[in-house]
């Protein structure tokens, strides 16, 4: 079943690709017998056609996901997302302190284990990467190398 | 063959030059570190580590030794938890748990690594012996190469990637052609036309082959991480003080050889890497021992060898392609191919004659690596098993922060750090679907190279597809792609019918 739902979904986006590569796609002038729109339109036909197969006869494989490790997961995705939404304006340093703590201590460290951790990982990810093998990383409002 | 050894004279000045001789070892060591962590195989391994090598700032050359060394590291590495822990890092690693585990709870821990660890070098060793004196034969038949022959070319690469890698051929292709799709992203390089752009200045250059490379195989690996986390602590057999003895080495002798050949040949197929090869060489060893087989799967050293030896091999094997004709041999070298391919430089039949720094130097460099990991991993694999008992909650984090490093030093780019987190769903989804990630790698490295070359062939016909099928390379390479998906597809019919008989009976 997730298999056909799967091969549904990309279906629909295949298809939008393949319209967009139909219609709005085009060089203005060409000498090649194969524009920029070919490849694209052989490529949605293709896919079709495996994505209409797997819809045939899809594996029988369910989709087993627990709701703990649902929420696990949506809990890491939270955590990335805001990582990469403060790792500007934070600097490395303090973004990867908080995502290093919050996330070991989400995934079962100690307090004091997981702030030991995030320490560690930003102080010293830093004079690593930025010090050691001179690495572009944003400083935010701490001073940097 | 004085082409060979003058070749090899070039490489091993290079690869000995004492900054490289140090980076063989430091990814060596970094790879059989990275790849003794549960969970971590090669492949994620070398994506994790990859914008980070590749922002130091070293000659081409000198990165693609550290890339490589890793790459062998990690397929060394591998070997340790799939014997201590029964935790495979990667596939190519499963059939390696299947003896070594019970090995090391008997009580022959150490003898069921150090005999793993000859048994990579072996692989490894006939392999790059082997790659020495076929790669330039293969980039020469390369050489004349039209562009539709390439065509043919990457059809053959498709083709074996359907029928040898998964359990289902159409998931695998769909896995190439979404592959092939998401390197259609960007301004068309022939005519300047923006392309699924949709106004998103980040998009003109395209998605970032770095950034594919880190969600695919960094990111949808935490997510699995993070999922599995739940199924309780796995507890580490800790390494005795056995070793392996001459007599273990003289048992095993033939199965090297053979898993060794098995592989080679394995990993130079384009598109099939370590998991086919180690399946393939347990399936025939076990065959061959037969009637003695009763101890595979409870610790048999030929189980044990046979697997480890064939997928670091296949490893070697999987370069030959890459380095001679443009076309990845695995998921890893497709990775290594995308490297090279940053740094400006084609992989193809010309590389040998262009660059032979680096197609020598790299042969080298993986001569010197195999002597190296196994110095390294004789004496030191008490430290690596100590790895093992990294807490996952450490592990995790660590992973995304050293995928951050990596993206953000590359392009600076906030925009590339979210692509790099939707790529991790969507290479997570993928994968709990039962879709292998290496066909998606390998569609988004050759995407380009496949309409490059299609394109070219027609504007050389003027436009009649008749091209594709002109020169005798061509025919021979649909011929095979053939004979690779009506082969297993031939094969399985019997069996099945002897099966379905069974049922009835």
């Amino acid at each position: 079943m997730s298999d056909r739902i799967f091969a549904a979904a990309l279906g629909i986006i295949v298809l939008i690709y393949g319209w967009i590569a139909l219609n709005t796609i085009k060089a203005p002038f060409q000498y090649d017998p194969l524009g920029p729109e070919s490849w694209p339109q052989l490529l949605a036909l293709v896919m079709l056609i495996c994505l209409a197969l797997l819809l045939w006869r899809p594996d029988a494989a369910g989709f087993d996901l627990t709701q703990p490790s649902a929420l696990r997961l949506l809990a890491m995705l939270g955590l990335l997302i805001g990582y990469a939404l403060l790792f500007k304006p934070l600097g490395f340093i303090l973004a990867t302190f908080a995502f290093a703590a919050l996330n070991s201590r989400m995934l079962g460290a100690s307090w004091r284990g997981a702030l030991a951790f995030g320490f560690g990982m930003g102080v010293g990810g830093y004079v690593i990467s930025a010090g050691l093998l001179d690495l572009n990383l944003p400083d935010g409002p701490l001073p940097g190398f | 063959m004085t082409e060979v050894f003058s070749g090899l004279a070039t490489g091993f000045s290079v690869a000995l030059q004492p900054f490289n001789l140090m980076l063989v070892l430091f990814g060596c060591f970094f790879g059989t570190l990275i790849g003794a962590l549960p969970g971590i195989g090669p492949i994620n391994g070398v994506a994790i580590l990859l914008p980070i090598a590749y922002s130091l700032g070293f000659p081409p050359e000198s990165a693609l030794i550290l890339l490589a060394g890793i790459y062998y590291g990690a397929e060394y590495g591998g070997r340790i938890s799939s014997i201590l822990l029964n935790v495979p890092g990667d596939a190519g690693a499963v059939m390696t748990t299947l003896d070594g585990n019970p090995m090391a709870r008997n009580g022959q821990a150490g003898k069921a690594l150090s005999l793993s660890a000859l048994a990579s070098f072996i692989g490894g060793t006939v392999a790059v012996v082997l790659m020495t004196a076929f790669g330039p034969l293969l980039a020469q038949f390369g050489v004349g190469f039209q562009p539709s022959d390439y065509v043919a070319l990457m059809i053959f690469a498709f083709a074996t990637l359907a029928s040898l890698v998964g359990a289902n051929p159409i998931k695998t292709l769909i896995g190439a052609v979404l592959g092939l799709m998401l390197a259609t992203i960007g301004v068309d390089s022939n005519t300047g036309v923006m392309r699924f752009t949709f106004g998103v200045p980040d998009l003109l250059s395209g998605i970032d082959f770095l950034v594919v490379v880190i969600g695919l195989f960094g990111m949808a690996e935490l997510f699995h991480l993070v999922e599995q986390q739940a199924r309780g602590a796995v507890k580490s057999i800790p390494v005795d003080r056995t070793f392996v003895s001459w007599a273990d080495i003289l048992y095993v002798r033939w199965t090297l050889v053979r898993a060794s050949l098995i592989g080679f040949i394995v990993g130079v197929l384009p598109g099939t890497g370590a998991s086919v090869a180690s399946a393939v060489s347990y399936g025939v060893e076990r065959r061959m021992a037969a009637p003695d087989d009763k101890m595979f799967g409870q610790g048999d050293r030929r189980g044990l060898a046979a697997p480890e030896a064939a997928n670091n091999a296949s490893a070697g094997g999987a370069m030959v392609p890459m380095l001679t004709l443009g076309i990845p041999g695995s998921g890893t070298t497709a990775i290594l191919l995308g490297a090279l391919l940053m740094f400006n430089i084609t992989p193809g039949p010309q590389l040998f004659s262009q660059h032979p720094e680096i197609a020598w130097g790299l042969i080298a460099s993986m001569y010197i690596g195999n002597v190296a990991l196994l110095v390294i991993n004789l004496p030191m694999v008490g430290l690596f098993a100590r790895l093992l008992t990294i807490p996952q909650h450490y592990l995790t984090p660590l992973i995304a922060i050293l995928a951050f490093i990596g993206i953000y030093t590359i392009v600076g780019n906030p925009f590339d750090l979210y692509m790099i987190i939707a790529l991790g769903c969507m290479g997570w989804l993928l994968r709990k679907l039962d879709f292998s990630l290496a066909p998606v790698i390998l569609g988004f490295v050759l995407g380009a190279l496949f309409e490059d070359n299609l394109r070219r062939a027609l504007s050389i016909s003027g436009g009649d597809w008749g091209i594709l099928l002109s020169t005798w390379e061509s025919y021979l390479l649909y011929a095979l792609s053939m004979g690779v998906v009506i082969g297993p597809w031939w094969r399985g019919r019997p069996r099945r019918r002897g099966e379905g008989a069974a049922d009835k009976a």
